[in-house]
């Protein structure tokens, strides 16, 4: 036995030894790379940032299973124009610093209460890859006290092949991190115009009992949703504001004068084993809970990747409205599956609503003001 | 009948009671996230209801007058999870709240700990609870 563990004491020095050469060889490799050429970095990168796990409220993960890896990710895109770097996160701009290897990035986020923070990531790259540390600035409910982070080049996926239905049927709660929460998008001239004047605990659709749609409802993170499958439909039950929302899995078009609307009007169909879904007739709506607006007409893209085990899905979200966003905004979810709870049923009542503004005497302000609450 | 309120004690601990509450909107903008205080006084009305759970509750302030709070908490189907249900708080009950006031001295609060008048807590743990 003692021989044993001088022989384990060993090897663990001698691989440690080798795991601190490679290491300082690869950094040296990075270092006197031709690739540290700055112009190099420029394209779309996927970040990951492992902090410390995002907690969730626990009533809505009672009975699901643990995750321990709240990994939060998210795609970086950079681009360099007139000698000035421009960087967005999901979509969102976001400040960018280089120095011959070094990056600094700022990503503004909203955490579950709605307060806003500022992740500051710092750290060097080479060609293919970027990795550092990052702090939280701001003050968030549950504050996080930063962590490591890391990118790759994202590589694109091959789509097109033959459908490998999984079965995504069940109840799903929301699971913690995934999403990085952008805060900021690049909003259109036209889009920040109708921004601007835009007091969101007035104006949101939900402070007043109004489905703030899909866009805003597939990205909530507090609330269980149902997936049925019936012939060629999949139906998605979500707890928030008790919506039902039908994906046709055989490819029908929405009958004659089907009206726009909040949930508008989802096609779905297996790519390999992401289920890719495609929402039409979005009506003129706000995208997230800070009012930033989507335009009639606008269109929704998400794909939904079930893991392995089947025990979690993960969804990418990118709503396309170029008429307000330079850039599509990108929001990402994980639910796991859990068989341990029910839709509970979700009613509302917009009394705190009402009665708060006539108690403050703005009910005249509110109604002058309903511009804010028809986007065309 | 009605308690004193415990001086409004403003506590500038920022963010040492995480909360839990799932803003339907930007929080931060009607509610003072660097401020925590404590209210005392008898529940008068209770709205089990989306989009937030809220308790009406009179309080007497430092001049001796009644003033009505507007309490405010998570979603109905949040709270039921964990067991707080629509008559685990009942009209006329006394309690005790920790929570973010409303901005411009609006008379809202948003929960982050209530204590019963069994002792026992809702939301964190109420500081001086029986538990």
């Amino acid at each position: 036995m003692i021989q044993d563990k001088k022989v384990s004491k060993k090897t663990d020095l001698s691989i440690s030894k080798k795991f601190f050469v490679r290491n300082a060889l690869i950094l040296l490799c990075l270092i006197s790379s031709p690739g540290f050429a700055q112009s190099s970095i420029e394209g779309d990168w996927m970040l990951l940032l492992n902090g410390k796990k995002i907690q969730i409220d626990n009533s809505v993960v009672i009975g699901a299973p643990t995750d321990n890896k709240a990994a939060i990710i998210g795609k970086l895109s950079l681009k360099k124009f007139n000698e000035k770097w421009i960087g967005h996160v999901e979509g969102g701009p976001v400040p960018i610093t280089i120095n011959e290897n070094t990056i600094e990035i700022i990503i503004d986020s909203r955490d579950l209460a709605g307060f806003s923070f500022n992740r500051r990531l710092t750290g060097s790259f080479s060609d293919s890859n970027m990795a550092g540390t990052f702090t939280i600035e701001g003050a968030t409910e549950a504050p996080e006290p930063g962590g490591k982070w890391s990118a790759k080049r994202v590589i694109p996926e091959k789509t097109n092949l033959p459908p490998e239905p999984r079965d995504i049927t069940g109840i799903w709660t929301p699971a913690p991190g995934v999403d990085f929460r952008k805060y900021s998008m690049d909003l259109t001239d036209k889009a920040q115009s109708w921004h601007k004047d835009y007091i969101d605990h007035y104006d949101q659709p939900n402070v007043r009992c109004v489905s703030p749609g899909i866009v805003a409802m597939v990205a909530w993170g507090a609330y269980p949703v149902e997936i049925l499958e019936s012939e060629k439909r999949y139906s998605f039950l979500y707890e928030v504001d008790s919506e039902v929302r039908r994906v046709f899995m055989d490819n029908r078009q929405p009958p004659e004068y089907y009206p726009t609307s909040s949930m508008g009007f989802s096609n779905g169909k297996w790519d390999g084993n992401n289920l890719i879904i495609n929402t039409q007739l979005l009506e003129g709506n706000v995208r997230d809970f800070r009012g930033e607006p989507i335009s009639d007409g606008a269109k929704m893209h998400e794909k939904y990747t079930l893991s392995e085990d089947g025990n979690s899905l993960h969804a990418v979200i990118t709503l396309i409205d170029p008429e307000n966003y330079k850039e599509p905004p990108i929001r990402r979810r994980k639910w796991v599956k859990n068989p341990n709870t029910v839709i509970y049923p979700y009613e509302c009542d917009p009394d705190s609503f009402y009665r708060q503004m006539h108690n403050e005497d703005k009910m005249d302000m509110y109604f002058d003001r309903s511009e804010r609450r028809q986007i065309n | 009948m009605y308690l004193y309120i415990n001086k409004l004690t403003i506590i500038l601990l920022i963010l040492s009671f995480a909360n839990s509450v799932q803003a339907h909107h930007s929080f931060a903008v009607e509610f003072t996230a660097e401020k925590t205080i404590t209210i005392n006084g008898v529940v008068t009305e209770i709205w089990f209801r989306n989009p937030h759970v809220r308790y009406y509750v009179d309080i007497i302030n430092n001049k001796n007058k009644i003033e009505s709070w507007d309490v405010r908490t998570s979603s109905p189907s949040l709270l039921v999870r964990k067991g707080w249900t629509k008559t685990t708080i009942q009209v006329g009950d006394t309690i005790s709240i920790i929570g973010h006031p409303g901005r411009d001295d609006r008379k809202l609060l948003s929960v982050i700990s209530i204590k019963l008048p069994d002792g026992s807590s809702l939301g964190k743990k109420y500081p001086d609870s029986d538990e």
